[in-house]
């Protein structure tokens, strides 16, 4: 009934200890309860008077109070347990992101992922909160009574005995049943609920189509579709809390007709009848409880599941193998790729056989057509992605990838859409350097060709960019990244995925301009379709499904006339007319 | 409270439909009503039926009224349960699908407007949460609240029936749980949950932002400060949250007592009030129990009640949606398309300083070509905008055979198709979405179109073919395939104006010079706009201007550009790769 795995958390055995003991007292209680309200009634009945009443009535005052300060005692000793695990779960979860680095990420999805360690955590904490109090509550206080309430009517207790297992059967029959069902609609469910905001982000098509008035009608449709399917499964689901409910009311409408005919029998006296009448309620009160949470109990197991999951996968060792040097490269080292394969699963291989040697301050194109994997080997490249098999060797040393940390701090990414942080302009510029002075990220920015666009924002590099914020051209972005090289010389490595595939041309000039510059006592790595920069290489890698079919100086591939220049005719396309 | 009222003072999305519905709405809430009205009169029924019992009346008749009853409560409380849950949700979801349908018009509206006050996409899916959590509104909040109430009235009427001042003292004391306790929690609790949910959003964006620019944080070896970064909205929502528990359990327990003391004085009560005869002291424990079952209605309506912050931000934005209705302009028609006109047009963005159009002058006739190029920036999208009648020049007019297109919105989908940066596939089969384009095309129209943007060979090739499923936002197929689509869609539309926006930006250089190849092939005898950021299949057209500062700079046939203009072919060539 509790997920095993919620026995490991740390702090968790003092809690069920607790819980336990408390528990126990707060049955009692609730015997104590029921027991002198009856008392009351039962000497009221005799007509004793009012006078005789005042002693059960206090007693039942404070068994009451006390139940429900247990409640509350119970809630205060479990919270710091349920806060201090979700607190470090997520904490937990946020170094593993780090650790686990953007290609996981991007593969679960980045909305899946925050959502996971917001929402799905919160899930977890709302479970651990209840999870524990309501197992314990149901394995002991219906017991307790009924132990109770077999000492006064062996009858009544065995009756209510016998009907427990037949509503836990009944809502195990019907709840498999919905739950069958439910599974069964989720997907067509799925499909209906974002229909709508399908229909919202496709609007401006309707509306290019004409069609944006007439589909009004549609979404109502759809939405009344939606609903009958959901009453439907509704009808179904409600079943199951449907039988729980009549079985548990019908009992006890049934125990008090069976102690009407005891006392009209005089086989049982009236107070232990209205004893066994009180308590019956709270004899179901437990099981009731756990059905009607059952969703947030099936939600939190999910949740920790998936968190868990992911806190579980392995994060590349060695990460320390390549020595710490500054800068870590220089124009004598060599990085050499010899029979590497990359994949993004286990299964399935992206890169194929790549084997290739660089050294110094070489400027190395990367050509291929769209899905030829030259992303993959700049990701291979920049270590976000571990090689499943052949060798590495950075500076004579033999690396399993290129997760290293000394690595990390040689290279400079710049994507084609570089990600802005919603942050201040100067603390985007000095993200890999933080501790810059104002001098140097303006002299970085000077160098990017930044400071004509930065003298037109009204709070010049304190100015706040980056999503819902001023938005930046994708030149400018560009340019940002660019200056985070300028900012920090030990980063020698300069890796471009497609750095100008969204601008237009005369933008990509003018940042040709500020960026052959840099190339200079830098290793470049260039990923692209625009062939013009292939002009500014000295060793050109030709990419074809996943493989490198060629590479050379320009000088020798144009010679070959094999791949490069096949490819290069085919970019071209026609002269003009 | 203030705010509550303030809420509803121009409220047309809750109320109204309060209304409308209110003979289901009636029907919810009897049945509500009647579900705990069947619990508390099982436990009454019940105390007297064993108290009589047990005076040993001489014919088992004399207990065989409440042995009925016993038995009709014990069915009839889970049945009503049963039927108003089902009542509810079905209210609740028929609320939902109006909803939807004037959201949906409300944005269809003004999807420019809302548009440009919100710039990213996520205002669509803030507007659908809207609509569920005014559903919740109706399900958590509003109908346990009048059940609740409807509950309390009743249980004070029927013991004011007997005496009016222990109805009294009654009113006093469950009114403090069915009514102070709620705005208690609203007042304390309620700002707390409002807050909760900013910080949530907060460190959602925060987050998000991290998790985007991952690779960035890795590559900067900051581990620590990516992790600090995290650490003050993981405390500042554990400490909301803590205080929040902490305020349930202590508000729950005051609940609890002073049920406890309702409970006793009812007995108190009733040891007073019934104890003249034996036949009277048969009620004395129907009394003492009845009360029992009703501490779950009560104890519920603060806890839905504190939710209240959160549905008024959902109901005041949704209610703000059509405050502004768009001005009218009086619709006329035009025949054939003739020319397309801009007269010395400039346009300002409201409340923006810089003139984004300056003086721009343009005509275009059936059948020719332009192609737009410039920095991002310099006023191509404006003008498109322009073009299209979404934006409305601050001076000087564009026209259509000389009627500005303002007027000519009706009949905008007969003159204009647009190809744009990613068109939109609907989550339905290759059939219904290029049908979009005109919802009279035979089976066999649109098979031609199919054809005409080659695409029949690979749909041919789909298992399901043109029923195949095109999935969420069109993923079943590559940019180069959607795009395609979507032209066979315009093909369908079949309008004398194309306008191109970038269709082919995130292709690689192979597809592109594919699909261009194709476009201009299939609209040869329409007129065409195409903003474009470089020079790939700019042969295809007669006329290249170049915009710069919302001005036009170079322009001409691109073969005399590429013959008299430096400028021109050095950036041919370059985007050429020489």
């Amino acid at each position: 009934m509790i997920d095993q795995r919620v026995f490991q958390f740390p702090g968790v055995r003092k809690v069920i200890i607790w819980q336990l003991l408390l528990t126990l007292i707060q049955a009692g209680l609730i015997i104590l309860q029921a027991k002198y309200l009856a008392v009351a009634i039962v000497n009221l009945w005799q007509l004793k008077g009012v006078g005789t009443i005042g002693t059960p009535l206090a007693i039942f005052a404070v068994a009451f109070l006390g139940r429900h300060l247990v409640t509350v005692l119970k809630n205060w000793l479990t919270y710091p347990f349920v806060e201090g695990t979700t607190k470090r779960l997520r904490k937990q979860f946020m170094a593993k992101l780090f650790d686990l680095g953007p290609s996981v990420v991007a593969q679960e999805g980045t909305g899946n992922v925050v959502t996971m360690g917001l929402e799905g955590i919160d899930k977890i904490q709302t479970y651990l909160m209840m999870i524990i109090g309501k197992v314990l509550d149901l394995s002991i206080t219906p017991w307790l009574i009924l132990i109770y309430i077999a000492f006064i009517q062996w009858k009544e207790a065995l009756f209510l005995l016998a009907i427990y297992p037949l509503i836990i059967l009944f809502m195990v029959i019907l709840g498999l049943a919905a739950q069958a069902k439910a599974d069964r609609q989720y997907a067509g469910y799925q499909r209906l609920s974002n229909h709508f905001v399908d229909t919202l982000r496709g609007l401006p098509t309707l509306k290019q189509l004409g069609l944006n008035e007439q589909y009004a009608g549609n979404v109502y449709e759809v939405s009344e579709d939606y609903r009958k399917k959901t009453m439907a499964t509704l009808t179904i689901a409600m079943t199951s809390t449907f039988a729980l409910d009549f079985f548990t009311t019908l009992s006890i409408a049934i125990i008090a007709v069976f102690l009407g005919f005891g006392l009209m029998d005089n086989t049982i006296q009236l107070l232990p009848a209205l004893i066994i009448l009180t308590l019956a309620p709270d004899y179901f009160a437990p099981i009731r409880n756990f059905a009607n949470d059952y969703h947030a109990t099936l939600n939190g197991k999910n949740a920790l599941t998936a968190v868990l999951d992911i806190l579980h996968r392995e994060t590349p060792t060695d990460r320390e193998t390549l020595p710490a040097q500054t800068p870590v490269w220089t124009a004598d080292d060599q990085l050499t790729l010899q029979h590497v394969n990359v994949g993004y699963a286990a299964d399935e291989t992206t890169l194929k056989d790549v084997s290739l040697n660089v050294h110094g301050f070489q400027k190395v194109g990367i050509i291929g057509a769209s899905g030829s994997g030259k992303s993959t080997l700049i990701n291979t490249l920049s270590g976000f992605l571990s090689p499943q098999a052949g060798q590495i060797t950075v500076r004579g040393t033999q690396v399993p990838h290129l997760d290293q940390a000394a690595w990390q701090k040689s290279f400079v990414y710049i994507p084609q859409a570089p990600y802005l942080f919603h942050a201040s302009l100067r603390d985007n510029l000095a993200f890999y350097t933080p501790d810059a002075s104002d001098a140097a990220v303006a002299q970085a920015a000077e160098r990017a060709g930044l400071t004509d666009w930065i003298a037109t924002l009204p709070d010049g590099l304190a100015t706040q960019i980056g999503e819902g914020s001023r938005g930046v051209s994708g030149g400018q972005a560009q340019r940002i990244a660019l200056a985070r090289a300028f900012l920090d010389d030990s980063r020698r490595i300069l890796l471009f995925d497609e750095p100008t595939a969204h601008l237009d041309i005369e933008t990509e000039i003018e940042l040709k301009k500020t960026m052959l510059p840099v190339f200079k006592d830098h290793l470049v790595f260039f990923a692209t379709h625009r062939l013009h920069w292939m002009n500014e290489m000295d060793y050109i890698l030709v990419l074809d499904h996943g493989r490198v079919v060629e590479q050379g100086t320009p000088a020798e591939l144009q010679a070959q006339n094999g791949a490069y220049v096949r490819l290069r005719a085919e970019m071209e396309g026609d002269e003009p007319a | 409270m203030k705010g509550f009222f303030k809420t509803f003072e121009h409220d047309h999305w809750v109320m109204p439909y309060l209304k409308r519905y209110k003979g289901l709405l009636a029907l919810v809430l009897f049945l509500g009503f009647m579900t705990f009205f069947c619990g508390g009169a099982l436990m009454f029924n019940s105390g007297y039926l064993i108290s009589k019992a047990a005076t040993h009346p001489y014919n088992i008749l004399m207990i065989y009224v409440p042995i009925v009853l016993a038995r009709a409560f014990g069915i009839g409380r889970p049945a009503f349960r049963y039927a108003e849950r089902l009542t509810s949700h079905n209210w609740v979801l028929r609320i939902v699908s109006d909803f939807r349908k004037r959201l949906y018009q409300a944005v269809e509206k003004q999807a420019v407007a809302i548009r440009q006050t919100h710039q990213t996409g996520d205002v669509l899916s803030i507007l659908a949460e809207d609509i569920d959590h005014i559903e919740n509104l109706y399900l958590r909040t509003v109908f346990p609240l009048v059940i609740g109430w409807l509950l309390y009235l009743f249980v004070v009427i029927g013991i004011g029936y007997f005496n009016w001042a222990f109805g009294l003292l009654m009113l006093l004391l469950l009114g403090v749980i069915v009514i102070l306790m709620p705005l208690l929690s609203v007042a304390v609790n309620g700002q707390r949950e409002f807050q909760a949910r900013q910080v949530q959003r907060t460190f959602y964006t925060k987050l998000t932002d991290s998790v985007l620019g991952l690779g960035d944080w890795l590559i900067s070896g900051r581990r620590q400060a990516f992790l600090g970064q995290q650490d003050a909205p993981i405390d500042e929502i554990a400490t909301l949250r803590r205080s929040d528990h902490y305020f349930q359990w202590w508000r729950n327990l005051a609940i609890q007592v002073i049920f406890g003391a309702a409970v006793i004085l009812l007995v108190w009560w009733a040891g007073l009030m019934f104890t003249h005869d034996q036949a009277q002291a048969n009620w004395v424990a129907a009394f003492g129990l009845a009360l029992f079952p009703t501490v779950e209605p009560f104890a519920d309506m603060s806890q839905g009640v504190s939710e209240w912050p959160v549905y008024r931000d959902s109901i005041n934005r949704v209610n703000r949606l059509d405050e502004h209705e768009p001005v009218q302009v009086p619709q006329v028609t035009v025949g054939a398309f003739e020319t397309l006109t801009l007269d010395h047009v400039r346009f300002t963005y409201p409340g923006a300083q810089r003139q984004v159009i300056n003086d721009l002058s343009l005509t275009l006739r059936p059948g020719e070509k332009l192609a737009l190029l410039g920095p991002s920036g310099t006023g191509k999208s404006t003008l498109l905008k322009l073009i299209l009648g979404d934006e409305t020049p601050t001076q000087g007019q564009v026209t259509v055979n000389g009627v500005p297109v303002a007027q000519l919105q009706d009949q905008r989908a007969q003159l204009f198709g647009v190809l744009d940066q990613q068109p939109y596939l609907f989550n339905t089969t290759v059939m219904n979405n290029v049908r979009l384009g005109n919802l009279n095309a035979t089976d066999e129209d649109v098979r031609r179109v199919i054809k005409a943007v080659e695409l029949d060979d690979l749909i041919g090739s789909l298992p399901d073919g043109y029923n195949t499923q095109v999935q969420e936002a069109g993923s079943r197929f590559s940019g180069g395939e959607r795009q395609r689509l979507s032209l066979a869609r315009i093909l369908l539309q079949d309008t004398p104006v194309i306008i191109l926006d970038e269709p082919t930006v995130s292709l690689d250089p192979i597809t592109e010079q594919h699909l261009l190849d194709t476009v201009f092939d299939v609209l040869q005898d329409k007129t065409i706009i195409w903003v474009t950021h470089h020079l790939t299949g700019i042969q295809h057209v007669d006329q290249v201007r170049f915009i710069e500062n919302g001005q036009f700079d170079m322009q001409g046939t691109p073969q005399a550009l590429y013959r008299d203009n430096a400028r021109f072919r050095a950036l041919y060539d370059l985007d050429r790769g020489h």
